[in-house]
């Protein structure tokens, strides 16, 4: 390896060169921006189709599309947002480039894994697409709610089979990054000298371990149903459908954490770089995390309040619902109190950290709405809901990513954008998202279902401004994807450390080298000491 | 990176592996537990039509099996490749056994009608349909693992052979014995649920 | 009994009141601090790592916001639940993609429930395909209809008019068509439709 040479230049293996460098590498950078290649691209798709929906509710009587097309559109539109882009987006691109070179390693510890891990996604995601067009597209809503998911005509055994696919790929991940947690850190160190970034990847991992086997025996119990008829999930062969519900929320809302974890460590990496000053409360931030995790998985059936399920079951779940809450609010609290007499400068990953807080806040607090079981009956499967899970997904999981993506761009490929259209952007997809979601929790409030192609009269008004925003949203996306590519015709590379942040993957060059580390690195007792890094700076007269 | 941290991080890594198929097979134990509680007598009724003579030989087997794969690995450790290469081969064909016999099983199933959609079935209370879905599904999937188990140790022995697995180099050798000791145990859950206490 | 609507109502504005306020409070510090502590204003940051006490606080407070609003959304789940005794039965089949009403008297009905005004009325659910959600947006009750299986809820008729039913659980490719009226008529009104053939 010459010395001074990004990874980009300098192959994991001298065997291969060209586009084999890339496909057959198992340097843990290229794996990621691999995954971001293919993460990106069907989000981008699943965007097209969310405003595709959102063209055909603006009109009252419009039939821009019809009932079942409307169907498959929101079944992929899930789908592909939920299995394709927020659970892999943070763990398998940031996490992948960012978490050995936080803690000090020069990989991953398995990383022959993690190139397969790439190949399942590859592979689950293509046989999503072949679904499409096999035997119809599905139909079934990303939930594949029994007995409806096993009558139906369409596709929807292959595509259940590239959620198990999918998922196996997740799980994988995961059992790699908690090894490597564990076993690779740099001497030195400890537990509580690991960036939170880092924390949340690990808290994610463990969600990932614990909870995606469950989704692959439902899967596979759907695939099994459908195929050989045995009637487990069949209740006029004796099954019980609210098993089948019961299987799939105790995989898929611990998935909702698999989501938004690593976009809390995102965002408590952000806050103490743009204040200058350590974060408040690292271990409540690291305790938060880890509850979030272990409570999180203890509270899927609030899903489940109207299903039939036993009123006892309602008590309990959605006890816990509550409880799960306070950890979360907890995270705010230490964001907002790590401004507190800091020395703050703006730049766009903290605007969207910013937007983040107050845009999580509306989705975490219309949360407690649902999860109190007398409002829930009304607003359950409402548009409502629909509001909720965006305002957490979109307006705080893919917040945090774009505002990682920001942040770490430079690190990544060693170019910074433009900052004004970046703030442009974000702010344009910010007032999009207000004015699209905000809308659809009064239309909750007022009675409308989701997943409805067309809705009654009084709806209108309100679906029609929802409408607008999305496309003001969309074209926020796109300026700051535009913007964000555009930096690579930047003739000036960026500096290692162009944030003036403490952790350890600024003190590699940007882009970094192969295997990471020019000098070994050198572990400081607290991984955000802002007013130790000045001293340091004054001292050698910078 | 070093050999040791390589070492420490595969067995740590199979042992999450070893979890998540626990929690696989959980599911589905989650499913037998509801499905016990709904239909307790036919599960009693149905769980009388097993075959108890093979399904206790193909515990036997798994036992002694288990047994033997600790052994190689033991002997692998003492580099004494010889046994182990032997006690491999009876555990490939230990697990060949239990395949055969659970072919022998389902054939005598399916003749008699005790499957899900047989017109025996159909015309009995669904409690025992569920209870034969419910068995072909784990006792299926189960066997999948004992088929992916001794393919496993198949190539364990093969490598064993070409000196590719030594007492210095036998991680790959230490995980496949964890993953048949799971399969095992597995099964030493499936065998009263299915045949012996019902 | 009458205000079963209006207290699952008072329970969703205690708590959405509860959420604005804590919203603006944090929107509000978050401003404040941006501005405040700004770089041009304040060059040189405190180096504060976290205060036990103010944390303590920020945990217990929430919780016990948190159980309040857990024990009042409790309490009207469970109004929500507890049929009168003196409740009609009306059977209802929900099917790809429509509803049927079967009366005490075994008359059947599509697509209009008929009840009269002033009784509670107790909704006997099930499907007879794919799951399906008996939703009554005015009067807040939603049930899911489970093929094999018997579920209810009920709603207290008092004032006269027509009202939309609608299907909360998705279906297939007519559930947003899957709706019905619900009319809520005087007795006399109610006893001459239920005997006419």
């Amino acid at each position: 390896m010459a010395a001074g040479q990004s990874f980009y230049q300098t192959p994991s293996s001298d065997r291969h060169s060209g586009i084999g460098a890339w496909l057959l590498t198992t340097d843990h950078k290229r794996i990621g921006l691999m995954y971001g290649a293919v993460i990106l691209f069907y989000f981008f798709v699943a965007v097209v189709l969310g405003l595709l929906m959102r063209t055909e509710l603006m009109g009252l009587n419009t039939k821009i599309v019809s009932a079942q097309t409307y169907n498959a559109l929101f079944t992929l539109h899930g789908v592909i947002m939920v299995f394709l882009f927020i659970i892999p987006g943070m763990p398998a691109i940031l996490g992948n480039f960012l978490m050995p070179i936080q803690i000090g390693a020069k990989d991953v510890i398995f990383p022959r894994i993690n190139l397969l891990t790439w190949y399942l996604f590859v592979i689950g995601s293509v046989l999503v697409i072949i679904s499409l067009f096999a035997q119809g597209a599905p139909d079934t809503g990303w939930t594949f709610y029994v007995p409806f998911s096993i009558t139906t005509h369409t596709g929807v055994t292959l595509t259940v089979f590239a959620v198990f696919v999918l998922g196996l790929s997740s799980m994988l991940t995961g059992i790699n990054f908690i090894t490597t947690i564990h076993t690779l850190r740099k001497e030195g160190m400890g537990w509580m000298q690991i960036p939170l970034f880092t924390w949340s990847i690990y808290s994610t991992a463990w969600v990932q371990v614990l909870a995606t086997p469950v989704i692959g025996i439902t899967m596979l119990l759907i695939m099994i149903e459908r195929l050989f008829g045995v009637g487990l999930l069949d209740p006029s062969k004796g099954g019980d459908p609210l098993m089948f519900q019961h299987l799939f929320w105790m995989y898929s809302h611990p998935a909702v954490y698999i989501m938004i974890l690593p976009g809390m460590g995102i965002i408590s990496e952000i806050f103490p770089v743009f204040c200058r000053k350590s974060i408040f409360g690292y271990r409540a931030i690291v305790a938060a995390g880890l509850a979030i995790a272990a409570i999180g998985s203890l509270v899927w059936a609030h899903h489940m309040f109207v299903s039939g399920m036993s009123d006892a079951a309602v008590l309990v779940f959605s006890f816990l619902t509550f409880i799960v809450a306070v950890p979360s609010a907890v995270k705010v609290f230490n964001w907002v109190s790590t401004m507190y007499k800091g020395s703050i400068f703006m730049a766009p990953p903290f605007l969207f950290a910013l937007c983040f807080i107050v845009l999580f806040s509306i989705g975490g607090l219309s949360g407690l709405v649902q999860g109190a079981a007398g409002p829930n009956v009304h607003i359950h499967d409402t548009h409502w809901v629909v509001g909720h899970f965006h305002f957490v997904m979109f307006g705080g999981a893919a917040f945090a990513f774009l505002g990682g993506l920001h942040f770490w761009w430079p690190k990544m490929f060693g170019r910074l954008y433009d900052f004004k259209k970046a703030y442009i952007g974000g702010a344009m997809l910010a007032v999009g998202f207000m004015m699209h979601y905000f809308p659809m929790f009064i239309l909750g409030l007022e009675g409308m279902p989701r997943r409805y192609y067309a809705y009654l009269p009084k709806f209108w008004a309100l679906n029609f401004f929802a409408g607008i925003g999305a496309y003001i949203m969309v074209a926020g996306i796109a300026l700051i994807f535009i913007n964000l590519f555009l930096s690579f015709k930047n003739p000036q590379a960026a500096p290692a450390d162009p944030w003036g942040a403490t952790t350890l993957e600024w003190s590699v060059p940007s882009p970094p080298p192969l295997e990471n580390f020019v000098k070994e690195p050198a572990v400081e007792p607290y991984p955000y000491d802002f007013a130790g890094k000045a001293k340091k700076l004054k001292a050698t007269g910078d | 990176m070093s050999n040791h941290a390589d070492e420490k991080g595969a067995r740590m890594g199979m042992w999450f592996f070893l979890y998540t198929e626990i929690m696989f097979f959980g599911g589905l134990f989650v499913l037998y537990a509801a499905y016990y509680h709904r239909y307790t007598e036919d599960f009693i009724v149905a769980g009388r039509e097993t075959m108890l003579v093979l399904g206790g030989l193909n515990t036997a087997i798994l036992l002694v099996s288990s047994f033997a794969v600790a052994a190689a690995v033991r002997a692998v450790s003492k580099s004494s490749s010889r046994t182990a290469i032997l006690l491999l081969g009876v555990t490939v064909i230990l697990g060949l056994i239990f395949l055969f016999n659970k072919y022998l099983e389902w054939r005598r199933d399916f003749a008699d009608g005790y499957y899900p959609g047989s017109d025996k079935m159909a015309s009995g209370p669904v409690g025992q349909s569920i209870f034969f879905a419910l068995y072909f599904t784990l006792t299926g999937l189960h066997a999948l693992h004992v088929l992916i188990g001794t393919g496993i140790l198949a190539a364990c022995l093969v490598l064993t052979a070409k000196r590719r697995i030594t007492a210095d180099r036998m991680s790959f050798m230490e995980n496949s014995g964890l993953f048949w000791h799971l399969v095992d145990i597995i099964w030493i859950f499936l065998f009263p649920l299915f045949y012996l206490l019902l | 009994m009458e205000n079963i609507v209006k207290y699952a109502d008072n329970v969703l504005i205690y708590i959405i009141v509860f959420c604005l306020i804590l919203l603006v409070l944090i929107t509000a510090a978050m401003i404040y601090f941006a501005v405040r502590y700004r770089k041009s204003r304040t060059p040189e940051a405190s180096d504060i790592r976290g205060n036990l006490k103010l944390e303590l606080a920020w945990m217990i407070l929430p919780t016990i916001i948190a159980l309040s609003m857990f024990y009042f959304g409790w309490e009207s789940f469970l109004g929500l639940r507890a049929v009168p005794p003196d409740a009609i039965n009306i059977d209802v089949n929900a099917m790809q993609f429509s509803w049927v009403f079967i009366y005490p008297n075994q008359k059947e009905s599509e697509g209009l429930m008929v009840v009269p005004q002033g009784k509670p009325v107790k909704v006997n659910l099930t499907s007879l395909d794919v799951i399906h959600s008996f939703y009554l947006p005015a009067f807040r009750i939603k049930m899911d209809a489970v093929p094999n299986m018997k579920t209810y809820t009920w709603f207290y008729a008092d004032k006269p008019g027509d009202y939309h039913i609608l299907c909360a659980e998705f279906c297939g490719v007519g559930h947003a068509d899957m709706t019905a009226t619900l009319r809520i008529v005087p007795e006399s009104e109610y006893q001459k439709w239920l005997n006419k053939k």
